[in-house]
């Protein structure tokens, strides 16, 4: 029979999440930029009669926008590239072959402000092996029909068909 | 929910940005609405009421060539700075209290408020307390050679 490797970040996966972790970081720094712009305006256009309205407008976008690039760039830019690194890293490291069917449980293992992994137990020679699964590849994995896994680091890189 | 969840985990980094930005900003605005001495000229009223903004952008109206900005504090302004009295263009001060700022005062004052009659200039601005009230120019004026003092305070004298 013939065994076909999938990779779970093929190359296609990591250059989309390189190309999200760049989109992400642009951004939010265009965003922090053209805020930080539109501040330097409102205080080049402050007089007397609008000073007051002026100083209230121009803290109220500043922390907004902080807010909002705070957020975005602990929840959603910095994910990405934990993603990213993961990846890169399953790439790299030595892995161990695992013969069976790999279940994607409902269990979630959330690392904050980092990646989300779902359990995954590969039945096989009457054993049960418990592995991971990054989140974001689970539904990969649960459509392949799987036959064996391939993990390191006790996360699955990738998987025979 | 999540969003709600994540925030809380990181209220504080939220909470610190905000105080942060507030005390930036507006430490930040204290530059941009002020200016250097001889580029203003600053009016201290010693009255219980005054609509400092309001008067100040009637006074920018009609603003000598060479200025940029008229500011018009109240006379609580002075617990902050109190050197910053020193050096006011003009002052409006109760005849009671006259005496205690004759240092800082140039020449004779001219009466702004007449408290038997009620009447005075400006009362659209500036609540006058249960006294005459009289207008001086300041000793430590920048303004005092280049007559801006002066044509602020001739103004201020025409609004009624």
């Amino acid at each position: 029979m013939e065994e076909h490797i999938t990779e779970l970040y093929g190359e296609a996966e990591l250059q989309g999440l390189r190309r999200s972790v760049k989109g992400w970081i642009a951004a939010l720094c265009s965003v922090s930029a053209i805020a930080l712009i539109a501040c330097i305006v409102m205080a080049a256009l402050t007089n007397t009669a609008n000073a007051d309205r002026m100083e209230l407008a121009v803290i109220i976008v500043n922390i907004a926008v902080g807010w909002l690039v705070i957020y975005c760039g602990t929840f959603k830019a910095a994910v990405k590239k934990h993603e990213l690194e993961h990846a890169l890293m399953l790439g790299k490291e030595e892995r161990t072959r695992i013969a069976g069917t790999p279940t994607v449980t409902d269990q979630r293992i959330v690392i904050r402000r980092s990646i989300t992994a779902r359990r995954v137990e590969v039945q096989g020679d009457g054993e049960v092996h418990r592995l991971l699964v990054c989140e974001s590849r689970a539904k990969a994995l649960e459509k392949a029909g799987a036959v064996a896994v391939y993990a390191a680091h006790g996360y699955i890189a990738a998987f025979e068909r | 929910m999540r969003i709600l969840k994540n925030i809380f985990s990181h209220l504080h980094i939220f909470v610190l940005w905000a105080m942060l930005s507030a005390m930036l900003w507006a430490w930040i605005f204290t530059f941009v609405t002020d200016t250097t001495p001889d580029k203003k000229v600053t009016v201290y009223c010693h009255v219980p009421e005054i609509k400092s903004t309001e008067l100040a952008i009637r006074l920018e109206e009609d603003m000598p060539d060479g200025l940029k900005m008229i500011k018009v504090h109240s006379f609580d302004y002075v617990m902050f700075n109190i050197e910053a009295i020193d050096k006011g263009d003009i002052y409006i001060i109760p005849a009671s209290e006259t005496e205690q700022f004759a240092d800082d005062l140039a020449g004779d004052g001219v009466k702004v408020y007449d408290c038997a009659e009620g009447t005075g200039i400006a009362k659209e601005f500036i609540g006058y307390g249960e006294e005459d009230y009289y207008l001086f120019l300041g000793a430590g004026s920048v303004h005092l050679e280049d007559g801006k003092a002066l044509e602020v305070a001739e103004e201020l004298l025409k609004i009624k």
